[in-house]
């Protein structure tokens, strides 16, 4: 036994902070191999050493230059565009959800949370087929504005979190509006929303990233339509039997910028991130 | 609470209720193959009379007018694609054309794309030979309507292949798709390159891997068929893989020899994805593999005059040297049965496959013709690569009538040829484990 308090303190931080290093790197190096392969010259597709021998933009510069179907810079914009569209209007719907049911007393309040909860807990592939034929008899398939409807569409039924954002809000603020003659309308725009900055950030962030990384939706609703890909697709394209001898480093450094605009979203928007995540849990 | 309870479940039994009415829907459209059938006998019978360059008279085409088509073909094919719809346009003066469009679209996934919404898949499509069954299953695909001058002009496996209860479904495209042995000639010689153990043995003296990918159903299958247990079509149920009767000490001693050439040069038989070798012939790690028709215009690049390409080499057993058998597939065009133009379509696909563009393909994109006239051509005679395909494509099982429950177990038994673990000694083992794929093979576990 160790009778010096220090000293078994010192051990035990050593020996977690090892274990944390271990894991930080084991959590890392994925990420390490596709930055540095993702600059690499030599080879066509994977090789069996971490440390690229020659280094290169080239990757980059392909990615970019368009050659044949594979159009990176089309499916960055198309990404881009579908995102802002239904983060805008998935933040409005979710956040009007959310003070209508924080706020708002009527008959059927409580019946409908539940049933929000319970059809917020079927996934939203498990109905793409029918998603499908829906568009489809709609005249929208194969089209991104399918896409925006399919991820924004259903965003209201997550309104648990700033719902429970917005029970923390004192309703003695609201008292005070209306007794000022502000209507719920202005309540909510004028009273509520500038005190949420973190509950907003949040849901621009989830709903922003939701459109990169969805793949079985868009590939379903866009079929052969190549030039309307979202990156998630395009990507993985890439790598098919067809393309990988000739696409697979542009693959890695597509995969790069893939991450470069939610990497910059979070970093902006970090310290809203981690308020709003646990200021929803106060009161639930 | 009572309430909430009983609302909660008849929401939940309401959901579960409209998502399998969605499959259901889905499923139904797909049905009605019947009227776009029907497009199939649009050219009525068998014997209908096809010109040079697969053209036919512009009556077959019926009341079709005003034509609007998509085709698909893959990445490698589509400009190529686009100047023969150009010609054939040209070939019919008295039909307008509004738009044929071409779509780039993978051949290894056209059949996944079309199971997805026929009605808005392409009207002609390029497709590799193992999707065949599930087409058919599905009804998506129409009979072909020229069948004598078909069979007539194709080499007879590529139509046999085709073929589903008598009827051929699809238009032979190429006789390539398959795998056959790349090889830098600096590091095995030519006389090498006809012996497996002559292979290795260059690689080895020079430091390099020979990729054989052993884990991969579809490369792995070789060590199966080279012992003599060979694929045969169904049983009379029509989904049990049928195999041909074979000798089974000889078998044994086939997986035996292999085991032991991978144990004897171990880390020089690699199994790595085929992908790998254009990679290593780029960066000097590789002397020889067994690499797909695919993957050709890589590897040449990467080799460049030390390029080398041959059939499958032997392999000795107990003093006999063996070929190997591979798994040989074709790529064909097919009609979707819901196309809108079922003759136009028909025509056009008729002659995409016909003499000309099969020539144009092979002197463009190095495809393998299945013509038997473009395949006796001087293009094919004095390519290395294609005569190396056409060589081993006479050693070869087809990829047809294959059951589902092949792949898993080839895989498998390829990883345990190969395994550290194996004793290649061990004739029990390898008794065993032939008898172990087989009965997985059958699915009679």
């Amino acid at each position: 036994m160790i009778k010096s308090y220090k000293l078994r303190r010192n051990i035990a931080n050593a020996i977690i902070y090892v274990i944390l290093a271990i894991m930080g790197i084991i959590w890392v190096s994925p990420f390490a191999y596709l930055l540095m392969h993702s600059f690499r010259a030599e080879g066509l597709i994977t090789v069996n050493y971490l440390i690229p021998h020659e280094w290169t933009f080239q990757n980059y510069i392909d990615l970019f230059t368009v050659k044949g179907s594979l159009n990176f810079p089309r499916w960055l914009l198309n990404t881009f565009v579908v995102a802002l569209f239904s983060c805008v209007i998935c933040t409005i719907s979710v956040l009007a959800v959310s003070y209508t049911f924080s706020r708002l007393r009527f008959k059927a309040r409580k019946k409908l949370m539940n049933v929000g909860m319970i059809l917020g807990m079927f996934p939203g592939f498990m109905t793409m087929i029918a998603i499908y034929y829906l568009l489809k008899a709609m005249g929208l398939d194969r089209n991104l504005v399918a896409l925006v409807i399919c991820y924004s569409s259903g965003a209201g039924l997550g309104f648990q979190i700033s719902k429970g954002f917005f029970d923390t809000i004192p309703r003695a603020l609201d008292e005070a509006a209306t007794i000022d003659g502000a209507n719920k309308n202005q309540i909510f725009w004028k009273i509520i929303l500038p005190m949420s900055a973190p509950i907003i950030v949040y849901t621009v962030l989830t709903s922003f990233i939701g459109p990169w990384c969805d793949f079985i939706l868009a590939r379903i609703i866009m079929g052969d339509r190549r030039d309307l890909y979202t990156v998630a697709i395009g990507l993985f394209d890439m790598k098919s039997e067809e393309f990988i001898n000739t696409y697979y480093k542009q693959f890695l450094a597509g995969s790069v910028i893939v991450a470069i605009p939610i990497t910059t979203l979070f970093m902006i928007m970090q310290k809203y991130y981690v308020e709003g995540v646990t200021a929803g849990g106060v009161k639930g | 609470m009572k309430t909430k309870q009983l609302l909660a479940m008849i929401l939940a039994g309401m959901m579960t209720a409209t998502a399998f009415a969605g499959c259901g829907g889905g499923g139904g459209t797909d049905q009605p193959s019947g009227d776009g059938g029907d497009g199939g006998d649009g050219g009525n019978s068998t014997a209908l009379e096809v010109k040079e360059n697969a053209i036919v008279d512009e009556s077959v085409f019926g009341d079709e007018d005003n034509i609007t088509l998509k085709v698909w073909a893959p990445e490698k094919a589509v400009d190529l694609t686009k100047k023969q719809i150009e010609d054939f346009k040209a070939a019919y003066p008295g039909k307008t054309f509004t738009n044929i469009e071409v779509v780039i679209q993978g051949e290894d996934s056209a059949a996944t794309q079309i199971l997805n919404d026929a009605e808005q898949a392409a009207d002609v499509f390029g497709f590799a030979s193992d999707q065949l069954n599930k087409l058919t299953d599905a009804g998506v695909i129409q009979e072909v309507a020229f069948v004598d001058y078909v069979t007539k002009t194709n080499v007879a496996e590529t139509v046999t292949s085709a073929t589903v209860n008598g009827k051929l479904y699809a238009f032979p495209e190429t006789n390539d798709n398959g795998y056959y042995l790349v090889y830098d000639k600096s590091v095995v010689s030519d006389e090498q390159a006809k012996t497996l153990e002559g292979i290795l043995e260059g690689c080895k003296a020079a430091g390099r891997k020979f990729i054989f990918d052993s884990g991969s159903p579809f490369f792995a299958c070789t060590y199966a068929f080279t012992a003599g247990v060979k694929i045969d079509g169904f049983e009379e149920d029509g989904e049990t893989q049928k195999f041909v009767d074979y000798d089974e000490d000889e078998a044994v001693a086939t997986l035996q020899a292999f085991s032991k050439l991978m144990h004897d040069y171990k880390g020089t038989y690699a199994s790595l994805g085929a992908a790998q070798i254009a990679s290593g012939f780029s960066t000097g790690t590789c002397g020889a593999g067994v690499d797909g028709s695919w993957n050709t215009v890589p590897d040449q690049k990467a080799l460049g005059d030390n390029y080398g390409a041959a059939k499958l080499p032997t392999i000795n057993v107990n003093g006999t040297d063996k070929q190997l058998i591979s798994m040989f597939g074709y790529k064909y065009i097919g009609v979707n049965a819901f196309s809108k133009f079922p003759r136009s379509a028909q025509i056009l696909a008729l002659y995409l496959t016909g003499d000309k563009c099969q020539k144009e393909r092979t002197e463009e994109v190095g495809w393998g013709p299945s013509n038997l006239k473009v395949a006796g051509d001087e293009v094919v005679t004095s390519s290395p690569t294609l005569q190396a395909i056409t060589a081993q494509a006479q050693n070869a099982v087809p990829q047809v009538n294959i059951a589902p429950t092949l792949w898993d177990p080839m895989g498998n038994l390829g990883n345990k040829l190969i395994a550290d673990e194996t004793d290649p000694t061990d004739t029990e083992f390898f008794r065993s484990l032939l008898k172990e794929t087989i009965v997985n093979v059958k699915d009679e576990a």
